[in-house]
């Protein structure tokens, strides 16, 4: 065989092999259930149906922890954190679903207290039992070896990390340096540490936090979005009435339908593009299949 | 079993009143609060009495202490030995102190040569009085050590209990959440000239060594003005001197009988003397002023001396620190620095309910005369967005009490970035922190992106913020996130013309898109 066969050989053989690989580690297609309806409870439980329902996540007596973004002092209209409806929506499907324990938290941007209060978020859980509205304390924070393009390791929240369940809500908005923080970003609220250093790589850190942060369950709620001056907002002009709710197993797929809501593609967001990279997900919307419910 | 006086009742509901007011002088999930410890400044006498000489104007928030003054002139000091919270846990603990003999240098009219001064400073626009009102001195201790001391030592055990037990120690939870959300500080703040609060605040306890309300009869300005006042009052205690046959008031009185006769300006009504007197001769009721009270104003030599006294003291404070104005940065709403000094009682209670922990005690930073006074620090604490409690909890107005909306638009100061250290400049890297924290709608930190040249000499795109003047309030939490440790990279710097932010057109928000004609920056 000379050289020129060997090559042929060798590239076309590389070929198929990497799609026999792809194939055998091909997970079930990447599904998002896009539930629409200006009842955002109803809507939420639409969209959980449509995956299947809380239980197909949710065993009996498991703790389930759902992370909302309520990092900001703004009210729900205003859209820089979750609507508290679709969070409490969630919450009784997973206690029906039999979780012996929901916790709620978020490390916030603003201060704690207000940003709980103005939110939306603890009046929502008033009087809920078995469903706890939480500080974070910094003493729950745990290092976690990450390995990563640029992170090796990084204090994540116990909490999280210990949870069954860890069911991702974030709030579908703009942001000045990602362009926008979905599903992969938010869970920038259950790291420890000084994270705003990690803007300098936030693309592949996030890529790196996720990839040891599993999310089991997104649910991005587009019930309303911040279409600019993002991820605080505060001016309601900034704000687009969707009545969206978007579910899925795969956080990348999720993130990236999300994107098209903004008139976006998937691999404009950088941070989307890096974790489907990592192989946390699927970006290419045609190897997506979206229910509309 | 030990009978109480009415006075003694008094002054323990007063003293509870004063804690509860102090613990609710924090945020507890309403933006406003209905009742903080501002209420015990504004029925301070000393305190209306020098706000109205320093600052020549009257407000209605220091009424409650004039009306406290004019009853003092009908009664008698009555607020010293029934309501002053200080007065109280010195009564509380003398009993427990033995006495030695009183120092004599406190016995001759060093009061007077601390009040008289401390008015005329007033007078002439340098009011100190609050570095020795009774109960700023008692906040003060409370606020910067004692409160954080109870604090952090409780959340201390709360985390030591964590690294004993781990997740088990939920089950405590529901009892330690109620006791942080109810009567914890909620932030673990340390406060500088926390030991000297202290060391003053256990002065005055210690003063009790030598008599008893040593502090009340023998220096206490506010005590001294009510003293004053109580001089007219027609309530008094009958008789007006020992009973030759029996004396025993000489040790009942706590403040009065140094001599035998009754001194109606340091009497306290605390009334212990009716109670206790062994032929129940002793009635207090309204008698009129006879000449054997003595005169009405301290000796003329006195005044005089005083006054010019304050009037140099007043003068040597001009001499002003000429970099301090330009430096310091003073709560939100506060926009003329004379003004701020002349109406400042430095209680602490701005400090004590800054939602953040922005504000700390100025050591020099503003002269010597801001001692005490709260300053903006924000690498340590940012000033919240929507946050008004600082001014609804100063007891004077020097802080104004703004709505939120007002609140929003008003200015501390300027960020500015420092290209030296700020990472897009610096080190050619993506940051933006301080841009996605700016609470401003249409944000006073933005960016452009730019082509740069790396460190490494490859081509990159860096998003390069900036900061927009016109809608900067200055409220630093684009400094207090900043990422860099120690230095920020953008700092927030104090302006002479804190003139608030401009309301575009009819919109209320700042700055809408709706407005963008007018704002060159828009975009």
């Amino acid at each position: 065989m000379n050289r020129r066969a060997f090559l042929k050989t060798v590239g076309f053989w590389s070929l198929f092999m990497e799609m026999s690989v792809r194939n055998l580690f091909a997970r079930e297609q990447a599904m998002v259930a896009v539930a629409e309806g200006s009842d955002h409870a109803r809507t939420t439980r639409k969209a959980l149906a449509a995956l299947g329902g809380m239980k197909r996540f949710v065993k009996s007596g498991n703790v389930v922890v759902i992370k909302p973004n309520m990092g900001w002092d703004r009210t729900p209209a205003q859209a820089a954190n979750t609507n508290p409806v679709v969070v409490r929506a969630l919450a009784e499907e997973a206690l029906a679903a039999g979780a012996k324990r929901v916790k709620i938290f978020d490390r916030t941007c603003n201060d704690e207290r207000r940003c709980y209060v103005q939110s939306g978020m603890k009046d929502a859980f008033k009087g809920m039992k078995n469903v706890e509205l939480k500080f974070i304390e910094n003493e729950r924070f745990k290092k976690v070896t990450i390995r990563g393009s640029v992170l090796a390791e990084w204090e994540l929240y116990g909490e999280a990390l210990s949870a069954d369940v860890f069911i991702n809500v974030p709030v579908a908005k703009h942001h000045g340096l990602s362009k926008l923080t979905l599903g992969l970003k938010n869970v920038m609220g259950v790291m420890g540490g000084n994270r705003g250093s990690i803007h300098k790589n936030l693309d592949v850190a996030l890529a790196d936090i996720n990839s040891v942060m599993k999310t089991h369950l997104t649910v991005i709620d587009a019930t309303r979005i911040l279409t600019a001056h993002g991820p605080q907002g505060g001016n309601l002009a900034d704000v687009k009435v969707l009545n969206k709710v978007i579910a899925s197993t795969d956080i990348v797929a999720a993130d990236s339908f999300a994107t098209t809501l903004f008139g976006m593609k998937p691999a404009e967001i950088p941070v989307t593009v890096a974790a489907y990279r990592r192989g946390l997900g699927e970006m290419n919307l045609n190897r997506i299949k979206v229910v509309k419910v | 079993m030990k009978r109480f006086t009415s006075a003694r009742i008094s002054q323990l509901l007063f003293l509870a009143l004063f804690l509860v007011l102090f613990v609710q002088t924090e945020y507890r999930g309403n933006d406003q609060i209905s009742a903080a410890v501002n209420s015990f400044f504004r029925a301070d006498p000393l305190v209306s009495v020098s706000y109205l000489l320093a600052e020549k104007s009257f407000t209605w928030l220091i009424f409650p202490g004039i009306l406290v003054l004019a009853l003092t002139i009908l009664l008698g000091r009555f607020f010293c030995g029934w309501i002053c919270p200080l007065g109280t846990i010195l009564d509380l603990i003398t009993g427990r102190i033995r006495k030695t003999a009183p120092i004599r240098a406190l016995k001759r009219n060093l009061k007077y040569f601390l009040l008289i001064p401390l008015l005329t400073c007033s007078l002439f626009g340098v009011n100190l009085t609050g570095l020795l009102d009774p109960m700023a001195l008692l906040l003060r201790a409370l606020s910067f050590f004692f409160y954080p001391l109870v604090g952090d030592t409780v959340r201390q055990g709360w985390v030591a209990l964590y690294r004993i037990m781990g997740e088990r120690r939920d089950l405590l939870a529901p009892g330690y959440d109620i006791v942080r959300d109810y009567v914890l500080p909620f932030r673990e703040t340390f406060y500088p000239l926390a030991f000297l609060s202290t060391a003053l605040f256990l002065l005055i306890l210690f003063l009790e060594r030598y008599e008893t309300r040593n502090w009340c009869r023998n220096l206490c300005p506010l005590g001294t003005l009510l003293g004053i006042a109580g001089r007219f009052s027609l309530f008094s205690r009958l008789p007006k001197k020992l009973c030759p046959d029996c004396g025993a008031c000489r040790d009942l009185c706590p403040t009065s009988f140094d001599r035998d006769i009754l001194q109606k300006e340091e009497c306290i009504l605390c009334m212990e003397c009716q109670l206790h007197c062994p032929s129940q001769r002793i009635r207090f009721s309204f008698s009129g002023i006879s000449a054997a009270d003595g005169p009405y104003l301290p000796e003329r030599r006195l005044i005089l001396g005083g006054v010019v006294t304050g009037f140099f003291l007043a003068r040597f404070f001009r001499f002003r620190s000429p970099e301090a104005q330009v430096r310091i940065l003073r709560p939100p709403g506060v926009q003329d620095e004379g003004e701020f000094l002349r109406k400042c009682v430095r209680c602490g209670e701005c400090m004590k309910v800054c939602l953040r922990s922005a504000l700390y005690p100025a050591i020099l930073q503003a002269g010597v005369e801001g001692v005490y006074t709260p300053q903006v620090i924000p690498r340590l604490g940012y000033c919240e967005y929507n946050c008004t409690l600082c001014g609804q909890v100063c007891p004077t107005g020097a802080i104004p009490n703004l709505t939120s909306e007002a609140k929003k638009r008003a200015v501390i100061g300027k960020a500015a970035f420092n290209k030296n250290h700020c990472l897009p400049f610096a080190k050619k890297v993506n940051c933006i922190v301080c841009e996605e924290h700016c609470p401003i709608p249409s944000k006073a930190i933005r960016s452009r992106k730019m082509a740069e040249v790396a460190n490494d000499g490859t081509q990159a795109v860096i998003q390069v913020p900036y900061v927009v003047d016109e809608l900067c309030t200055g409220c630093g939490i684009c400094e207090n996130v900043c990422p860099l440790e120690g230095k920020a990279g953008i700092e927030v710097f104090a302006v002479k013309d804190r003139t608030p932010l401009r309301e575009y057109g009819n919109n209320k928000d700042i700055l809408p898109e709706q407005g963008k004609k007018n704002d060159p920056y828009s975009g």
